[in-house]
């Protein structure tokens, strides 16, 4: 073994699966070959609330080549913890296109028409799918994801308003939003015996695993899930999806391998979303920009299946140190499918809200934005007391200026045009939170010089798989040539989810750990590896629980340039730049491609995304890619993502932030407060479409082009 | 009903097919050619993107009767044997893929673009690529790789 | 469900009367995702993609007659000087993946009111061909029209093509979408000015069917009709007076895509431009270009 190598991480190896990838030979969850499979086809709810007074399966079961129709009338009860997750348990419907029944068919064209020939009868209930304002039903749940107090409270947010020289009072919207992956949600199940082999699709392979043995009774040991390749997540595939449970229900049907895709219209029901938000924001400062009080209120929504209630008001306690603190979530149970996880839950809409307030509170101050941020830099974590184990916010934000060329300018709102365009520039800071989380790795050495790490961890398309070679390369000192990281397997050891941006943290710290152990191992035998190799393991459970008190936050400052046509309301971003201090960066190629691809998402949340409720019958309206609108190339143009080095020895053994999230946090914020200085006037509904801009047009005072 | 067609160069019979089907359902369902991706069956994401008979479509949308007799070429029949095409080693070095599933559709709508494009303007890039969408890398190693393959020209064959 | 796959136009259009309720297949752009979301189960689909008289162009006296199988991508390539405002439309549908497979042809016979081949063919006096085995007829574009993806159409019936004269001026077409690419419109609007003769106008995705501005066809007509030789700007009252007339044809509703209100000021916007623009280049002696 060498050990005067230089070290990997850092460097820009290329993705290790790159070549699967651009071939076409990296298999998906439904593209795995088994004989004889049988197709399913779910029926989805056509009401929003009320009870199935019958399911008459008999047309559906005379189309050639059906096999069975599963419905609550024949299927066995599924245990486990999630409702969502039970299907077909009973003859109550809680929102429309939630899955009813099930097709199982010879072909995908037989499961599909006699799905539509499934009669359901309903007794509906009158339904109530639209978040507003003040709610009747609106309440104040225990807590907030994961475990936060619902309400938190310093100081005297009331008095210290009042006694404030300069107040902003504002309510912001957010619609709700839809994760869309690429790849639909799928499953191939197959029972051997009392063993099932899920090919999922999915961010954690070991929760999936934990999930399914629970649902049918098994042992985890019975239950194996398989999941090299995932296309995309974004929270969306973190909990497990009615999919994996039907296709292994289905195939215990009919003792044959069973296969579903959800169609991307069925995605928008039953795969999860982000929650539509309200939030009032209320900031007091005294006439220098000192904040003296910070209240944050946030509305939001559930279903009536099971509570999920969002963290958005939680990056509130801990961004800005006024010292009068208020932030409370009321959450109200609709007709709706159960939120879920949307990239950087919690942050992404709160700091949108706050970020813009921020920009209303320095315009109100006659303050620069970046100057007013840097004013109100906590010297600890407020909520906590906690000393920061790293906090470059103020770095990001000056380093950002003199990139984007903030220098000089003009902060008077709507007098800069170019042609019919308004231009304006905006900035707004980032945070997302640095954890870890339990797992286990294996790391073996073979005589033949190489390298193998195991650890079911996912590569959801971040590049953990690459960062991880990375990781254990430069953990043994080889190069990353000799080392094979096996991942995306429950076989393989137990890891935590691809989600919360902890992936690469908690996985890279159970494979740094396995590493070094291995080393040992190594150095004990004299450098010699045995015949059958060596093998050494690690759990990091223990090294979690010991891991000192700080607040642990990743932080980023994002700059954009808007142009606004006030003839059309059109609203283009010629330039984006984030610049992020996550720590050290493992791969520089993967990691500005996971910044800017949440940039870009954040974009797309500012202007574009929009998840439109039907009032009328439940469910959304625009449930497609031709009417939900994914930024398309032509979308964005300049892009950039910059990070400043980091050396934070209270993380992990890599001195990492997660990187996943944290891009998407502050776009919109800062598109929008551009679309103020470009327009001089503010927009506080996302997404700032077209009409609403022209909406406001005369006070653009654009509208004769 | 029976459907003929080359695929990748080889014929292809495909038995049974459905007459409402796909192009993209006999090659990934019946011929046992994954790489071009179902995502939304509505020409609106690219993932599907195939060659017939010389030109980029969505085999989503193409019904399997309208391919008999053509010549379809996915990107599975791109490489040369363990040489890839440049296009998909400019992929690979400019870091243009994450989840990979919208992967399949652009290295081969970008391998026409530069066919008929060899050095094409950033503008005509995103327009020519306005049809695959990616809700991964937000574009930029996307367009980094086309620019690399269009300075390689035909080079970087690996 | 029978796939017909006819090599000749009459073999077409016998297989359409003998199986009325057999759906047209060309690029597939709408019908197959009709086919794919479940939303259309035909007894048969007829693939008119192996004709290859669907498939040609021609000058037919002093006008155009154009397959039903000319695809947007050969608009753009093979027509964009003859049809401009067209061949502008044709660019702006979808990818290059939909526009190597769609057709105007297609485009009629799905008769969506958001079609972006209809405003230029409204504002350029298209008439469509329908031919069945009992003969052959032509219908004006605005005529061909009967609601929302509803159309003259009889059963017996498929589009064989479209006439139209090739510009005379300058043309445009212009739309407004939520995203810069691959966008359903929102709206818009195509201008077509035939020195010395008149105006033809086309609006998009504002009403039930594509539909043509009349009052502003006629009222732009009349000032122009002393201006076509003299060349002069145009008085802003005027454009402003057939903006407005643009928007008042319209017959916009709230959807998802935008509301009523928005799409009539999108009209009015998008109105006074390719006026403008078209009458810079009249003024300056050019065909036009769009």
């Amino acid at each position: 073994m060498t050990t005067d190598i230089e070290r990997v991480t850092g460097t820009a190896l290329d993705r290790v699966e790159g070549r699967d990838k651009v071939t076409g030979l990296a298999r998906y969850a439904y593209e795995y070959p088994a004989d004889d499979i049988a197709y399913v086809v779910p029926v989805p709810a056509a009401i929003a609330r009320g009870t199935i007074t019958g399911i008459d399966p008999g047309d559906a079961l005379a189309v050639p080549g059906v096999l069975t129709v599963l419905s609550f009338r024949n299927a066995p009860p599924l245990a486990g913890n999630d409702p969502e997750l039970r299907i077909f348990s009973s003859d109550r419907v809680s929102y429309r296109g939630q899955m009813v029944a099930a097709v199982v068919a010879d072909t995908l064209e037989a499961a599909a028409e006699a799905a539509r020939l499934v009669h359901v009868g309903y007794d509906a209930e009158p339904h109530d799918v639209l978040l507003r304002p003040d709610h009747p039903e609106a309440y104040v749940p225990e807590k907030v994801n994961p475990s936060f107090p619902a309400v938190s409270e310093q100081g005297d947010v009331e008095a210290a308003l009042g006694d404030a020289a300069v107040t902003v009072d504002t309510t912001y919207t957010t619609p709700a939003y839809h994760n869309n992956a690429m790849e639909p949600h799928a499953t191939l199940a197959v029972w051997s015996g009392d063993r099932l082999t899920a090919y999922d699709s999915n961010q954690g392979s070991s929760t999936a695993r934990d999930m399914l043995a629970a649902a049918f009774g098994l042992e985890p040991g019975q239950v194996r899930v398989v999941s090299p390749h995932v296309g995309g997540g974004f929270g969306s595939k973190g909990t497990p999806r009615p999919q994996i449970v039907l296709a292994a229900l289905a195939a215990r049907a009919v003792g044959r391998p069973a296969k579903v895709a959800l169609t991307r219209q069925h995605m928008f029901a039953v795969t999860g979303y982000r929650t539509p938000s309200i939030q009032r924001v209320r900031l007091g400062a005294d006439a220098s920009g000192r904040m003296t009080a910070l209240a944050h209120e946030v509305e939001e929504q559930t279903s009536t299946l099971k509570e999920f209630a969002e963290q958005t008001a939680v990056p509130s306690r801990m961004m800005y140190a006024a010292p009068n603190r208020l932030t409370t979530h009321r959450v109200v149970a609709l007709d709706v499918a159960t939120p879920s996880w949307m990239r950087a839950p919690g942050e992404c809409p709160g700091m949108y809200a706050l970020e813009s307030a921020m920009d209303e509170l320095a315009v109100a101050c006659g303050l620069d934005p970046i100057e007013l941020r840097v004013r109100n830099e906590p010297e600890e974590d407020p909520e906590s007391g906690l000393p920061w184990s790293s906090r470059n916010v103020v770095a990001c934000l000056r380093e950002g200026a003199a990139w984007f060329g903030w220098a000089g300018r003009d902060p008077a709102p709507g007098v800069r045009r170019d042609g019919r365009w308004l231009v304006g520039t905006g900035v707004a800071a980032s945070t997302y939170p640095a954890r870890r989380r339990p797992s286990e790795a294996t790391a073996r050495a073979t005589a033949d010089g190489r390298f193998t790490v195991r650890i079911a961890a996912a590569d959801i398309g971040t590049g953990s798989r690459t960062a991880l070679t990375q990781i254990a390369a430069d953990a043994l000192g080889v190069p990353p040539e000799r080392v094979d990281v096996r991942i995306g397997d429950s076989a393989l050891p137990t890891a935590s989810l691809a989600g919360g941006s902890m992936g690469t943290a908690s996985w890279g710290s159970a494979v740094a750990m396995a590493c070094v152990r291995l080393r040992e191992r190594l150095d004990g035998a004299g450098g010699e590896v045995p015949e059958d190799g060596i093998e050494a393991r690690y759990d990091t459970a223990d090294d979690i629980k010991a891991d000192a008190a700080y607040a642990r936050h990743a932080f980023g400052a994002q700059f954009a340039e808007v142009r606004v046509d006030p003839g059309t309301g059109e609203i283009r971003v010629p330039r984006l730049l984030g610049v992020f201090a996550a720590g050290r960066i493992i791969n520089a190629k993967t990691a500005r491609s996971q910044f800017i691809g949440g940039m870009t998402m954040g974009l797309a949340m500012a202007l574009l995304e929009e998840s439109v409720p039907d009032a009328e019958f439940g469910g959304f309206l625009n449930h497609d890619l031709a009417q939900y609108h994914v930024p398309a190339n032509a979308d964005v143009a300049n892009i950039d993502a910059r990070w400043i080095e980091e050396d934070d020895p209270h993380l992990n053994p890599m001195g990492s932030k997660g990187i996943g999230e944290i891009g998407i946090v502050g776009t919109a914020a800062a598109i929008g407060n551009a679309v103020h200085h470009a327009t001089g006037v503010r927009f506080r509904d996302l997404p700032i479409r077209p009409d609403r801009v022209l909406d406001r047009a005369p006070q653009i005072g654009g509208r004769n082009l | 009903m029976r459907v003929e067609l080359t695929v990748n160069g080889e014929p292809q019979v495909a038995d049974d097919v459905w007459e409402g089907e796909s192009l993209l359902y006999v090659l990934r369902e019946r011929l046992g050619l994954p790489g071009a991706k179902n995502a939304c069956e509505q020409g609106e994401c690219g993932s599907c993107t195939v060659y017939l008979d010389g030109t980029v479509v969505c085999a989503c949308l193409v019904a399997a009767g309208q391919a008999e007799g053509a010549e379809v070429v996915t990107v599975e029949g791109l490489a040369d044997g363990d040489a890839l095409d440049p296009v998909q080693r400019a992929f690979l070095d400019a870091g243009a893929v994450q989840c990979g599933f919208c992967t399949p559709g652009l290295v081969v709508a970008v391998h026409d673009l530069l066919a008929r494009t060899p050095d094409p303007a950033e503008a005509d890039v995103r327009e020519a690529l306005a049809g695959n969408l990616c809700r991964c890398t937000g574009y930029e190693h996307i367009l980094a790789a086309v620019r690399l393959a269009a300075e390689r020209g035909g080079e970087g064959r690996s | 469900m029978r796939f017909l796959r006819p090599h000749t136009w009459a073999e077409a259009l016998g297989a359409k009367a003998e199986f009325p309720d057999a759906l047209p297949l060309m690029g597939g752009t709408d019908v197959m995702v009709d086919v794919n979301f479940g939303r259309a189960r035909p007894n048969a689909l007829l693939d008119l993609t192996a004709i290859p008289e669907l498939r040609t162009w021609a000058p037919d006296g002093d006008a155009l007659r154009v397959g039903a199988g000319v695809t947007y991508a050969r608009l753009v390539s093979e027509l964009a000087d003859r049809l401009p405002a067209l061949a502008a439309a044709s660019r702006t549908v979808g990818s290059p993946q939909i526009r190597n497979r769609g057709t105007a042809g297609g485009n009629l016979g799905s008769a969506s009111p958001a079609g972006d081949a209809h405003p230029p063919l409204l504002a350029g006096g298209a008439e469509v061909e329908l031919e069945s085995v009992r003969g052959a007829r032509r219908v004006a574009v605005e005529e061909f029209f009967a609601g929302p993806k509803r159309s003259v159409l009889e059963p017996d019936e498929l589009i064989a093509g479209f006439r139209a004269r090739p510009a005379t001026g300058p043309q445009y077409f212009a739309k407004v979408g939520t995203r810069n690419a691959m966008v359903i419109a929102v709206c818009s609007f195509a201008l077509a000015l035939r020195p010395g003769e008149g105006v033809g106008t086309g609006i998009g995705s504002a009403g039930p069917t594509p539909l043509r501005a009349y009052a502003a066809e006629e009222f732009l007509a009349g000032e122009l009709a002393d201006r076509w030789e003299k060349r002069d700007a145009l008085p802003g009252p005027v454009i402003g007076e057939f903006a407005e007339l643009v928007a008042g044809a319209a017959r916009p509703i709230d959807d998802v895509r935008g509301t009523a209100d928005y799409r009539a000021h999108v009209l009015r916007v998008l109105a006074r431009r390719t006026l403008t623009w078209a009458w810079a280049d009249h003024c300056e002696g050019g065909a036009g270009c769009a």
